[in-house]
């Protein structure tokens, strides 16, 4: 038998002895580390014991004031926003749009198309990471199947000068010189002379013409090379390309999911009535899932934000920083070269005030649209 | 009987915990490449020594590159610096903090001067360490600058090993018909342009007197002599010399690369003879003996163009060991006892007989040294005059920058005039708040 609290001074402490172990745990786990990351900010801690080591102040907000005129935060904020703008324009439109063709069945074998969506989701992000920096380097797959494609033709052209005979003249250099890429020439002082002269000395020769031209392509072809990843904005093509396909799966998921608790009848009425499959997603889909999709929104911004490990194994923020995002920029301050604690915090709270801005921005449009957060 | 194994047990037990509580743990953080010629040879010695002081209880914590100096970094901020830690002689990562804040002793006063007087003079040299005291002892002194050269390579291509850089010009387009690359620096990790090239141009084109004139506040970065110098370094890639592509290579890609023939000269640290020599616990090497002693040779870099200090290279106090200040009682004398076992005859002759480095300890008789081994004191001895090392001689806050700016030139992205600004801001920032 079950005896009821007396008064209400009783149900307050029976209330106070449940809640208090639990709120304790809170307040050591999430809000002290909160606070003292606030505390670190705008101080000049330097490392060491925090208490009983060299004696530190709090001083302002130098760290923020330093932050503010660092271009590098500037760079590596944008460059979040590119995230972040991927994750929600690019992911929740994409998972929205394919989990709708798999819920209503306009394209065959939706479960497998799910499986082979969600794949990327459930692989290690390092490993993505690497296998992506594999595709995209310097002398990766990308550039190997472009060089292939440069030799191909510059071979043609030489082929095509070769046919008139392998004479090692002045005017025989001159129509290697002509096929050649500017930029391979620059190796030589006077082109046309010293390139006859290394033929000449190279111990080339008629009967081995294959030797000729293998080195030919070594020396004169055009050689691609990634040189857009090492331009702001446009080094972060990739990293938001393989954003996109490492995420949207889930997003997929989670709208399908949610497709399925809709009451089939309303769509089979709706398309009785003549509505198309646009106006289907349109005025049933989308006004379900407004909540689901205003939640997805919040995940993405804060993922967004956080994103660490991806471009870490892509490019470690490189080159001179054109990938850096926030957490790369923090971790930096706080682990590489010299270490600066309350920089990183500052860095860190910064990450925290942008999430609830956009966030903010989000509830904002999502409520104006008329949608509620589930 | 029942009760007579359980008291046998407590006993045991009790024991067992008296005998725990009179060993003295030592947490020590080390750093070695567990992937390189020697690990295997270290990690027995280590087991020695626990086997020779069973009173000591070694904590051994192993990491190596970056991932050591985020882990140092986090132990420093915990206030948790470990007992004995592996570090390096100036403001380098992780290391910064442990100068910056004397959280290591001074080995002067903690080892006997019977022992020290077996190192070298370079070794004791304080003035090579960031806060002026023998804050590690430096096991080796590291020329941050050799240019590994396959002179087998080049004697079947007919070519030279080259004297001028007109002369490393020069082979670029035969070398390049080859499809071989001329010199490699993989500078992915950002610090080996600096630390491992751009250190000795400088030398060699503004020289040791500039940069303390800089650090002074009487000359700037954006002076000619340093522009001249980042102006150098552009020429290397317009020329050929050194490939674009470098910018974005990994450091841990470098030896496969020179040992595989794809380049004919890398430059690098001497540290870095260790990567090609034969591992002993496998039997192999990225470089046969056989090879090590007829085909490659180490060098300097050729003389540079209008360069003062010729035939220079960038050098400095090597890394090593350093002792927790706060240590005393049994914790002190075990640590001393490690750093005397560590820096004594056996397990110094064993760093050099398996390629890790030459010793700064100077009463060794090694055996059976590899041939690359046998050529790195031969080079040292062909280095005129050793010149700073920048992120030994300069701010981080400022060299961190030049490291940048470095791989902006290699990509053209950055323009020499550009990263000697930056730099001198950042330098003016340092002077400022001193």
């Amino acid at each position: 038998m079950v005896l009821p609290l007396r008064n209400k001074a009783e149900t307050s402490r029976a209330y106070w002895a449940f809640v208090t172990p639990a709120f304790v745990l809170y307040l050591l786990v999430f809000a002290f580390p909160i606070v003292l990351s606030v505390v670190l900010s705008l101080s000049n801690y330097n490392g060491g014991k925090m208490f009983g080591g060299e004696p530190w102040t709090i001083v302002g907000f130098q760290q923020f004031e330093k932050l503010a005129g660092d271009p590098n935060f500037w760079l590596a904020l944008k460059n979040n926003l590119y995230i972040v703008l991927i994750s929600v324009f690019g992911q929740i439109p994409l998972g929205f749009l394919l989990a709708y063709l798999i819920y209503r069945k306009i394209v065959k074998w939706g479960e497998g198309w799910q499986a082979i969506l969600y794949i990327p989701a459930i692989i290690s992000v390092i490993v993505l990471g690497i296998m992506w920096k594999l595709v995209f380097a310097s002398n990766g797959l990308l550039a190997d199947m472009m060089n292939g494609m440069e030799t191909n033709a510059f071979t043609a052209a030489l082929n095509h000068v070769l046919a008139g005979g392998f004479n090692v003249t002045d005017d025989f250099v001159r129509q290697l010189v002509s096929i050649a890429d500017p930029k391979a020439l620059q190796t030589f002082a006077n082109p046309i002379p010293d390139l006859k002269d290394l033929i000449l000395t190279g111990g080339y020769d008629a009967a081995h013409l294959d030797i000729f031209r293998h080195d030919m392509v070594n020396l004169l072809a055009p050689k691609w090379t990634p040189d857009f990843l090492s331009q702001q904005d446009v080094a972060m093509i990739p990293i938001m390309f393989v954003t996109l396909w490492c995420w949207t799966g889930m997003y997929l998921i989670l709208f399908h999911a949610n497709m399925q608790k809709i009451d089939s009848q309303i769509i089979e009425a709706a398309r009785i009535d003549g509505a198309t499959e646009f106006q289907v997603m349109k005025n049933i889909i989308v006004p379900n899932l407004s909540g689901v999709i205003a939640n997805a929104a919040i995940l993405c911004i804060a993922g967004s934000l956080n994103t660490f490990a991806l471009i870490w194994a892509m490019t470690e923020g490189g080159p001179m920083n054109v990938t850096q995002v926030l957490a790369i920029y923090m971790y930096q301050n706080a682990f590489i070269g010299a270490p600066n604690f309350p920089l990183a915090n500052a860095v860190s709270l910064s990450i925290v005030a942008f999430s609830f801005v956009l966030i903010g921005v989000t509830l904002f449009i999502e409520r104006k649209m008329g949608g509620k957060v589930e | 009987m029942k009760r007579l194994t359980l008291i046998l047990a407590l006993v045991a037990l009790v024991a067992a915990g008296a005998m725990a509580a009179d060993k003295t743990t030592l947490k020590f953080l080390y750093y070695i490449d567990a992937t390189q010629a020697g690990y295997a040879e270290d990690q027995a010695m280590w087991q020695k020594f626990q086997a020779a002081n069973p009173d000591i209880d070694l904590q051994i914590e192993i990491l190596f590159s970056q991932a050591y100096h985020q882990k140092l970094s986090a132990y420093i901020s915990a206030g948790q610096v470990p007992d004995v830690v592996y570090m390096w002689p100036t403001s380098r990562d992780s290391s910064a903090l442990l100068h910056d804040q004397r959280l290591v002793a001074d080995l002067r006063q903690v080892l006997p001067a019977d022992f020290l007087k077996n190192f070298s003079a370079q070794a004791l040299d304080v003035t090579q360490q960031t806060d002026k005291r023998l804050a590690e002892l430096p096991q080796s002194f590291t020329f941050t600058t050799t240019v590994y050269a396959n002179v087998g390579l080049l004697k079947s291509l007919g070519l030279k090993v080259p004297k001028t850089y007109a002369d490393l010009k020069a082979m670029v387009p035969k070398l390049k018909a080859k499809g071989i690359q001329t010199l490699a620096l993989p500078d992915g990790d950002k610090w080996p342009a600096q630390s491992c090239l751009f250190s000795t141009i400088s030398g060699r084109l503004a020289g040791d007197e500039f940069i303390d004139a800089v650090k002074a506040g009487k000359a700037k970065f954006t002076d000619k002599a340093f522009v001249d110098a980042l102006a150098f370094y552009s020429k290397l890639y317009a020329d050929g010399v050194i490939d674009k592509a470098d910018v974005s290579m990994g450091y841990g890609d470098g030896p496969g690369l020179f040992a595989s023939g794809k380049a004919a000269f890398i430059v690098d640290g001497d540290w870095r003879v260790g990567a090609y020599v034969t591992d002993k616990s496998t039997g192999k090497a990225l470089i046969d003996p056989a090879k090590q002693a007829s085909d490659f040779e180490l060098i300097n870099f050729p003389a540079i163009p209008g360069e003062k200090n010729h035939n220079s290279a960038s050098a400095i106090a090597g890394v090593g060991l350093g002792i927790n200040k706060d240590l005393t009682g049994a914790k002190l004398e075990a640590a001393k006892k490690l750093l005397m076992f560590y820096y004594g005859k056996e397990f110094q002759t064993m760093k050099w007989e398996t390629g890790a480095f030459v010793p700064t300890r100077t009463d060794l008789t090694p055996k059976g040294l590899e041939p690359l081994m046998v050529k790195l004191p031969l080079y040292y001895k062909t280095v005129a005059k050793t010149t700073y090392v920048l992120d030994g001689a300069l701010d981080p806050t400022v060299f961190n920058p030049l490291n940048d700016g470095l791989q902006g030139i290699g990509l053209g992205t950055q323009t020499p005039a550009q990263v000697a600004d930056i730099m001198q801001k950042a330098q003016d920032a340092v002077l400022a708040k001193k």
